[in-house]
């Protein structure tokens, strides 16, 4: 990656503040591309002296050796005074605008591509040696080409290693594996998939599948569908850290909850959702399932359907309060120029 | 008056007029007082020919017994017998659907072949649970439909009452307005207090024909269930895009260039014996998912890998 500096950019408007970074629309000077600058907030003083916020480190190391058509692509890393910046290209939507779009309809074609868009991601990621483990519709970025790309790797982390614990403390709770929720420490990419299971859940239904309201609601969500594992069904579940035992369910067979849809995606479903995470499939085994392969085939990028674009004006015109807020405080502060990013 | 009594306690409907008679499945009566005597311990049994009852399937008879039991089980058997027309390719098959279930009612009724029948009825219940289950939740469907509609009648009498009451107020304060006019003139005026009385009573009789030839506007016809249907419906649902057919998806390897020597494949792991001197997982990692393979491999993917940098 040539050196840059922030002088190669132009900010064009304010896309959406997230908890670590604020992300902006910008202009490339030298080449006119469109990028996304995500500049990651330097928090706390406390916070500040322990160096670079560390999803922004994740992001960086990670993202650097990546490069695949459907994981987006890292294009530049600048600094500037005491700020680190990202540079992204440019993606239009994403998934959870898509899916809370009233007036898109979601063809069994469209959710067939955006699965297999998804599972290819990852499926590239899982054999870098990658877990995502933040995988939701709003980070699943879909471009006006209709390429979906696996973004915000501010999670993500190398996994494969025998001595290594990680935290369970992972994933948006509505996507969370019942592995990670019973505490797991050592767990692989099983947790992605799940979250794929969810995703693809709410690509039928339009709305979250499993939104629980706390850890344990959580898993009283999963196991009123799925059924309460038994030592036979999930072997050395009781072992788990954090293992509570659930009052048990029946399950409920995904036919019944997902009546319209065709057998072959329950089949994938079921295999997504498997509660042991050793049954469960990798993104390369669910690819090869027939629904895939089978008709009706993927609709074509450029056809997939895309949210009414709102009034670009809009989001640059009138920033949240929060970000106003701080402006001010950065403008009062005596001799401190307010940051370019 | 024989067949309007309680075959328990012999009451009739000439000695005690407010005689309630109830009725269970198998549609044999009792009174009401009977059902609650014979209720009085708990779970009993009819007396007449002594199937188990509930209490909660008593209802209050409103047929002659045997109509009563026929409606109950054609309740029962539609249920699950809930095929529409639409759910069969032709004329004929569906009318040998509706015969099939009026056979299984009638033989119900009059208890020819029970066990057989049950039998046919289980087997049917075997074979079609999933469109049964299906078909249930459309007619709920449908229920929800009738219910939107009869939502939005409702709003429109509404609308069209509060119409009627400002139209009437409206009438009213002219009506109040003309006469404290007419007073006013009578105290006020110089001319023939006769004649403006008179002037008053012909104008008074113009506005009540008035308001007789223009009654409040008739938006009945305009809001017809059967147009507010069709268009509240299609407002509902969004007009499926047309399916254009791109290729089949075909799976293949995604390729990662390894700058190395060849490594076993995943599945090799462990048939090649590479695990034998590694650690196995303990049962807690296998739990989460971890596996020791997965480590081996990624252990050797990563020693081979960029060994020939160039």
């Amino acid at each position: 990656m040539a050196p840059s500096s922030y002088k190669k950019y132009e900010k064009i408007s304010f896309l959406g503040e997230g908890q670590f970074a604020m992300v902006y629309k910008a202009r490339n000077i030298e080449t006119d591309d469109i990028v996304a600058v995500k500049k990651i907030k330097l928090g706390s003083k406390e916070e500040a002296r322990d160096g670079i916020n560390r999803t922004a480190l994740r992001e960086i190391k990670l993202l650097q050796e990546l490069s695949h058509e459907n994981v987006i692509g890292l294009l530049d890393v600048f600094g500037h005074k005491s700020n680190v910046s990202l540079v992204f290209e440019f993606i239009d939507t994403d998934l959870e605008i898509i899916i809370k779009d009233q007036k898109i309809v979601l063809t069994p074609g469209n959710i067939k591509s955006y699965l297999i868009q998804t599972l290819k991601g990852l499926e590239y990621l899982h054999r870098s040696w990658i877990m995502h483990r933040d995988l939701k519709p709003n980070n699943l970025l879909v471009n006006s080409a209709g390429i979906l790309k696996v973004g915000d790797f501010g999670l993500a982390k190398f996994y494969g290693s025998p001595s290594r614990i990680n935290t369970h403390q992972v994933v948006t709770r509505w996507y969370r594996a019942p592995e990670l929720l019973f505490g797991a420490r050592h767990y692989a990419t099983g947790v992605d998939i799940w979250a794929v299971g969810c995703i693809l859940a709410e690509l039928l239904l339009r709305v979250p599948f499993l939104p629980g309201d706390s850890d344990l609601n959580q898993l009283d969500r999963i196991f009123s569908v799925f059924g309460t594992p038994s030592e036979e069904l999930w072997p050395g579940v009781k072992l788990l850290p954090d293992y509570i035992q659930f009052k048990p369910y029946p399950a409920i067979p995904l036919k019944e909850i997902f009546t319209a849809c065709s057998d072959d995606l329950i089949e994938v479903a079921d295999k997504m959702f498997s509660l042991y995470p050793m049954k469960r499939c990798t993104a390369t085994e669910a690819l090869k399932m027939p629904y895939f392969s089978n008709r009706p085939p993927p609709t074509e990028g450029s056809k997939l359907p895309m949210p009414v674009k709102q009034s670009e004006e809009e989001p640059s015109g009138k920033p949240n309060l929060k970000r106003k807020l701080l402006d001010q405080i950065s403008d009062s502060i005596p001799g401190k120029k307010r940051l370019q990013f | 008056m024989e067949e309007d009594g309680c075959p328990r306690c012999k009451t009739t409907k000439y000695r005690n007029p407010s005689l309630k008679l109830m009725v269970n499945i198998c549609g044999h009566t009792l009174c009401e007082n009977c059902v609650e005597l014979l209720f009085i311990k708990g779970a009993n049994t009819c007396p007449e020919c002594n199937i188990p009852l509930r209490r909660n399937n008593f209802r209050v008879q409103l047929f002659d017994p045997h109509v009563e039991k026929e409606l109950d089980i054609r309740k029962r058997i539609l249920k699950d017998f809930n095929k529409k027309e639409e759910d069969f390719a032709t004329l004929e098959e569906h009318n040998a659907y509706l015969e099939e279930i009026e056979d299984i009612i009638f033989n119900l009724c009059h208890d020819i072949d029970i066990l057989e029948t049950n039998k046919r009825i289980e087997q049917y219940k075997k074979e079609n649970r999933e469109s049964i289950v299906k078909n249930r939740q459309k007619i709920s469907k449908e229920e929800f439909e009738l219910e939107v509609i009869l939502e939005n009648e409702k709003e429109i009498s509404e609308v069209r009452n509060k119409e009627l009451t400002v139209i009437q107020e409206n009438a009213k304060k002219k009506k109040t307005l003309e006469k404290e006019k007419l007073i006013d003139e009578l105290m006020f005026s110089s001319g023939d207090a006769k004649s403006i009385v008179q002037t008053y009573a012909e104008k008074m009789e113009e506005d009540k024909k008035e308001l007789d030839l223009a009654p409040p506007p008739p938006k009945l016809t305009k809001f017809s269930t059967g147009i507010r249907f069709s268009s509240s419906i299609q407002q509902q649902y969004l007009p499926v895009p047309k399916i254009d057919e791109g290729p089949i998806f075909i799976y293949e390897e995604p390729e990662i260039e390894l700058y190395g020597p060849n490594i076993p494949r995943y599945e090799e792991i462990s048939e090649k014996n590479y695990l034998k001197h590694i650690r196995q997982e303990n049962q807690t990692e296998r739990a989460g998912g971890f596996q020791s393979k997965i480590a081996c491999y990624r252990a050797i993917t990563e020693a081979m890998q960029g060994l020939y940098p160039f």
